[in-house]
């Protein structure tokens, strides 16, 4: 509604305002201040000065009664007129009990309709009261008191204009209650002058309703725009409340914008990262202190220039294709690789993070490139890469010719030796399998950790991989004296979707794991069994079991119980973990348990496979 | 399968010791006639002159790698219907996967068992058609 109003006032006094315009408009926000005033209150203010006029009108009633009755008694009717004053004073008495109680009233707002109508109501039996004396008396009377009469009758009437003018149908009411039975005693009275006069009665009636009515307006048009200024006022005070409200919102807003921007500012002086602003255009805007220091330049010898004077040559073309894309798409962009020249001529390779600031009209204001030296970092993934394939070419090429000419020697095929040296040669052939082993499982945990491991899974017979199993590690067994048996010969065919060669490495690991750490002479048993939707294979044996503090890193990489067990046993500590991840990405999981009468159950499990 | 036993082997490989021992392996554990081969740009001649049953490729070897080797022999009639076996130290899925393709009888790795080489070229050997 307000800004309504206001918009109307605006329209007024800016567009073309012509006089008549103006006025229009004006009269426009009269009627709008009105429509604001409540009409419950209005009638409620209307019926309240009808009230307060009540006690003229009940003291007028009173003392003009009691003239009328002091100036009729001794006349031929004196029970009748007595009769008349004593219902006089029962309406008077009867309107000042109404006038207390609407005076003692809690809600005159809301029931104003209801007092409105008892208003009405003493009004009436006012005005007929009058009335009687008049349709009752008049004929009987001398000509000095129906003079009398008649002046008093015009009197009473007109003096429920002013009393009743907050509501002219209620004068109406009290004016008919006088007039009528006085307009019918005049017209049957049989003379000329009064038949006359009782026709003016109707006019004056007219005449004076009429007034009551445009009083009634003037009021009622009053009291709206008093009630309409109080709501204004009232809306004003509620809008100039919320108005300091939001100032001291906003004032608080600011003082977080200024925060959070020092903040910043902060952050970027004082970020490890190079951190620049760019214009849409490619010119440095600003830079901060760790870009000074990492490219070697001062900020003012970069800022205002273009910023590829950080980027080699060659790449500008690229820089450019992607400047283009970042601006065109207005999205982040991370991980951007980039070769950046040092003041010096050195080169760095840094991974930026560039974000344009976009405006509310879409544009490009800046954008913001966060970089980071990677030099090191890639140079070292490179040399692990580069490790990685020393580790398995050049050192499996001279192993292949160590553990080669060992086992020509040790195979007996190149003629006897000295007992001695083939036990020296023994020990450098099975320690060359060792530098292997390590070699092997290094590379297979690097695999591993690369993602680089590619599995053939193919559906294989759990019996027939037990069966594998036993037969390829046996030579391992009987080197520790101990014998691989399985449990039970005629276990039904079981089946898993397995990488077979993969397995069997899970499988060796843990039977040699086994022979390494059961007493001699000892049976490592392996079983196999439905768990579920699983078939678990485990290996059992009769070894000095898990050490405690050992038992939560065993799956762990380079752990052994301790350092001794690596020398006495070999192995490179890094079987289990290993066996661990193979399980896990075949969709298995693998664990251990201590073995009832001592010893150590070694187990995995691998969804079963149906055919 | 052949209808002769394997004997005579071609062994085309840079590291000398290697050569030793593998040539070792062969005469002594497989009693085979070898002839090795050191540099690779002189196998197809060798090869050609020694005639061979089979051959064994070296993977890396600088100026002329197995692979390059192998493809240039297909394209001798006199060596491009010989079985070509390769050795290698390291060698990703798919370049196994390509050899296969172009037709090699079957891949070693390194490290081999000297004691057990004559042994798996014989069952190599027995697998061909």
């Amino acid at each position: 509604m307000a800004q309504a109003l206001l918009r109307r006032m605006d329209h007024s006094t800016t567009a073309n305002g012509t006089s008549r315009r103006l006025e229009v408009s004006t009269k426009a926000v009269e009627a709008e201040i009105r429509d604001r005033a409540d009409p419950g209150q209005v009638l409620a203010d209307r019926v309240a000065q009808l009230y307060r006029q009540m006690p003229i009108a009940i003291a007028a009633t009173f003392i003009a009664g009691g003239i009328a009755t002091f100036e009729l008694q001794g006349r031929w009717l004196q029970e009748l007129v007595l009769l008349w004053w004593a219902i006089v004073v029962l309406f008077s008495a009867a309107a000042s009990l109404l006038l207390y109680a609407y005076y003692r009233s809690p809600d005159k707002f809301s029931s104003a309709p209801q007092w409105l109508r008892w208003l009405g109501i003493a009004a009436l039996s006012n005005g007929a009261s009058w009335g009687l004396a008049g349709g009752v008396f008049f004929r009987s009377l001398s000509d000095e008191q129906q003079v009398f009469l008649a002046f008093l009758f015009a009197g009473m009437a007109s003096v429920g204009i002013p009393v009743y003018a907050a509501s002219w149908p209620i004068f109406a009411l009290y004016a008919a209650g006088i007039l009528l039975p006085f307009f019918y005693v005049l017209l049957t009275f049989g003379n000329r002058l009064f038949v006359e006069i009782a026709l003016l009665v109707p006019l004056f009636y007219v005449i004076n309703v009429a007034i009551a009515y445009q009083l009634t307006q003037v009021f009622h048009s009053g009291y709206r725009l008093r009630r309409a200024y109080g709501k204004l006022t009232e809306d004003h005070r509620a809008l100039n409340r919320r108005l300091e409200k939001q100032l001291v919102e906003l004032d608080e807003a600011r003082r977080q914008v200024e925060l959070s921007g020092r903040k910043l500012a902060l952050f970027a002086e004082r970020a490890p990262i190079a951190v620049l602003e760019l214009q849409a255009d490619g010119t440095v805007a600003e830079v901060n202190h760790a870009a000074e220091m990492l490219f070697g330049y001062a900020a003012s010898e970069l800022v205002g220039g273009p910023v590829k004077k950080l980027v080699r040559p060659e790449f500008h073309a690229e820089f450019d294709r992607t400047w283009h894309e970042l601006l065109a798409s207005r999205e982040s962009m991370a991980g951007l690789k980039i070769r950046n020249p040092r003041r010096d001529g050195i080169d760095l390779i840094c991974e930026w993070t560039v974000t344009p600031l976009v405006n509310i009209q879409h544009e490009v204001i800046a954008v913001i490139a966060q970089g980071r030296d990677i030099t090191a970092q890639q140079e070292a993934e490179r040399m692990k890469k580069e490790f990685t394939s020393t580790l398995s070419h050049e050192l499996r090429t001279p192993l292949t010719s160590i553990i080669g000419s060992l086992q020509l020697i040790n195979s007996g095929v190149m003629g006897e030796v000295d007992k001695e040296v083939g036990e020296l040669t023994m020990v450098a052939e099975r320690n060359g399998q060792r530098l292997l082993d390590l070699i092997n499982d290094i590379l297979d945990v690097e695999k591993i950790e690369s993602g680089k491991l590619t599995f053939v899974p193919e559906p294989t017979s759990v019996n027939d991989l037990v069966r594998e199993a036993m037969v390829l590690n046996k030579a391992f067994g009987e080197r520790f004296k101990v014998r691989f048996e399985a449990r039970a010969d005629n276990e039904p065919e079981r089946q898993v979707r397995v990488d077979r060669k993969r397995l069997l490495q899970v499988m060796t690991n843990l039977l040699s794991n086994a022979a390494k750490f059961s007493p001699e002479g000892s049976v490592v048993e392996i079983s196999t069994e439905d768990a579920g939707p699983n078939v678990r294979i485990a290996v059992h044996d009769r070894g000095t079991g898990i050490p405690d503090a050992f038992r939560t890193r065993i799956f762990g990489r380079f752990t052994q119980a301790d350092s001794t067990a690596t020398r006495q046993k070999g192995g490179s500590g890094l079987g289990l973990a290993i066996c661990k991840r193979l399980v896990e990405l075949m969709g298995g999981q693998i664990g251990f348990q201590d073995r009832p009468g001592g010893g150590t159950s070694f187990w995995f499990e691998l969804p079963r496979h149906s055919a | 399968m052949p209808d002769r036993p394997l004997n005579r082997i071609c062994y085309v490989e840079d590291d000398e010791d290697i050569q030793r021992i593998v040539r070792m392996s062969l005469e002594r554990v497989g009693k085979m006639t070898v002839a090795v081969v050191g540099d690779p740009t002189q196998a197809i001649e060798t090869i050609t002159e020694f005639r061979p049953d089979l051959v064994m490729l070296d993977w890396m070897m600088p100026v002329l790698d197995g692979p390059t080797l192998f493809r240039q022999m297909k394209l001798r009639p006199e060596t491009s219907a010989l079985p070509v076996v390769f050795i290698t130290a390291r060698a990703s899925q798919r370049d196994l996967d390509e050899l296969k393709t172009l037709g090699a009888a079957a891949t070693i790795s390194k490290p081999f068992s000297p004691k057990d080489l004559p042994d798996q070229l014989r069952a190599i050997w027995a697998a061909l058609p």
